[in-house]
């Protein structure tokens, strides 16, 4: 890479007033110096200030009032869009319609205990039923967790009663 | 008693759409231009300054005043733009059409023929040739050469440092300088 090259790196930079100020005398002053740089430097003018020109020549003939009509319609737009939200808010919430908000409450009210039951939350941590049928010769006791979910299953042969005080059978009477 | 633009601005902020109408008097066409560059299209870019400024007025109130107004519609300019044109760039038979309809149109500007001429034709192969840029790159050129902003603004605006403006703007310049030839 040549001295002019790297300088012309800069030239814009320069140019724009962006570059420290060390840098900038250096470029400068190469420059100064060199008939190429310089004319470089003259072409990103010319190209800045052209394209300037172009451009202010397309939109000086852009008048403010149709301008901000367009702008004044989209407000405008947005502000019906509003009020049409806002009037439907209010006809909802009107004290004839105030009768909706009774059942809604309860379905949300039915919704929201149901997915409490449904995933249990503050549900109580263990909860375990005995259930028992008695029949002629036998007898069963049914045993659900729920936490674990686990059922035992009793059978009791010639107890047709009953007692609350007998012991518990032995483990080779079971049967699951 | 002539109101400043922080005035303006607060006035808006209060829901005022005449405050906001005198500061859109302001810089409707400098963001006009800048648009102009990059969607190229004279109703495309006049579609999205109206949309520009329907989102600065709607989102006024999110105005902080840490940066100048003309810096903070212009980040929403650009923005819209960029997106625009990445959503719809024309093909170049609709440009051409445009530079025909844009070439038409009596320019204000000198009152040298030979020069308006000159310049006219060199206005119309540098906005073909910018057309072919990157919209990033479009819009830097543009908020430097037209706008004259710092590259501190326009990276703000852009959302990247300063050393990226600076290497963008570098590369612009020298592809539009290599498209223009000797016409520059």
């Amino acid at each position: 890479m040549t001295e002019c090259d790297r300088i012309q790196e800069w030239l814009g930079a320069w140019l724009d007033g962006e570059l420290p100020s060390a840098k900038a005398a250096e470029v400068k002053l190469h420059v100064e110096k060199c008939a190429a740089c310089a004319a470089e430097k003259e072409r990103i003018q010319r190209l800045d200030a052209a394209l300037k020109r172009a451009l202010e020549a397309r939109v000086s003939d852009a008048a403010f009032a149709p301008f901000w009509a367009g702008v004044r319609d989209r407000i405008a737009r947005e502000k019906s869009w509003r009020d049409r939200v806002f009037d439907w808010m209010r006809g909802v919430l009107a004290f004839p319609r105030l009768a909706w908000a009774i059942p809604v409450a309860a379905v949300v009210l039915i919704a929201l205990f149901s997915t409490v039951r449904y995933f249990g939350w503050f549900a109580p941590t263990n909860l375990a039923s005995v259930e028992s049928i008695d029949g002629h010769g036998f007898n069963v006791a049914l045993l659900r967790e729920a936490k674990t979910k686990t059922t035992v299953i009793w059978l009791f042969e010639n107890q047709e009663t009953e007692d609350d005080n007998s012991v518990e059978p032995a483990a080779s009477e079971q049967a699951f | 008693m002539e109101l400043t633009e922080r005035d303006l601005i607060r006035n808006c902020q209060k829901g005022d759409a005449a405050a906001f109408e005198e500061l859109a008097a302001k810089y409707y066409r400098r963001v006009l231009m800048v648009i102009l560059g990059i969607v190229h299209h004279r109703e495309d870019a006049m579609e999205v300054a109206q949309e520009t400024f329907y989102k600065g007025f709607r989102n006024i109130k999110s105005f902080q005043g840490g940066s100048s107004f003309y810096t903070w519609i212009y980040r929403i300019a650009v923005n819209l733009a960029i997106d625009f044109q990445r959503r719809q760039k024309r093909g170049a038979a609709d440009l051409r059409e445009n530079m025909d309809e844009v070439a038409a149109e009596p320019d204000s500007l000198g009152t040298d023929p030979y020069r308006e001429l000159r310049d006219r034709e060199l206005g119309d192969k540098l906005l073909a040739a910018i057309d072919e840029l990157t919209a990033d790159h479009k819009a830097v050129i543009l908020m430097r050469a037209v706008e004259g902003l710092s590259y501190k603004e326009i990276g703000r605006i852009m959302g990247c440092s300063e050393g990226t403006v600076m290497s963008r703007l570098h590369y612009a310049r020298k592809k539009l300088q290599e498209k223009l030839g000797p016409d520059l």
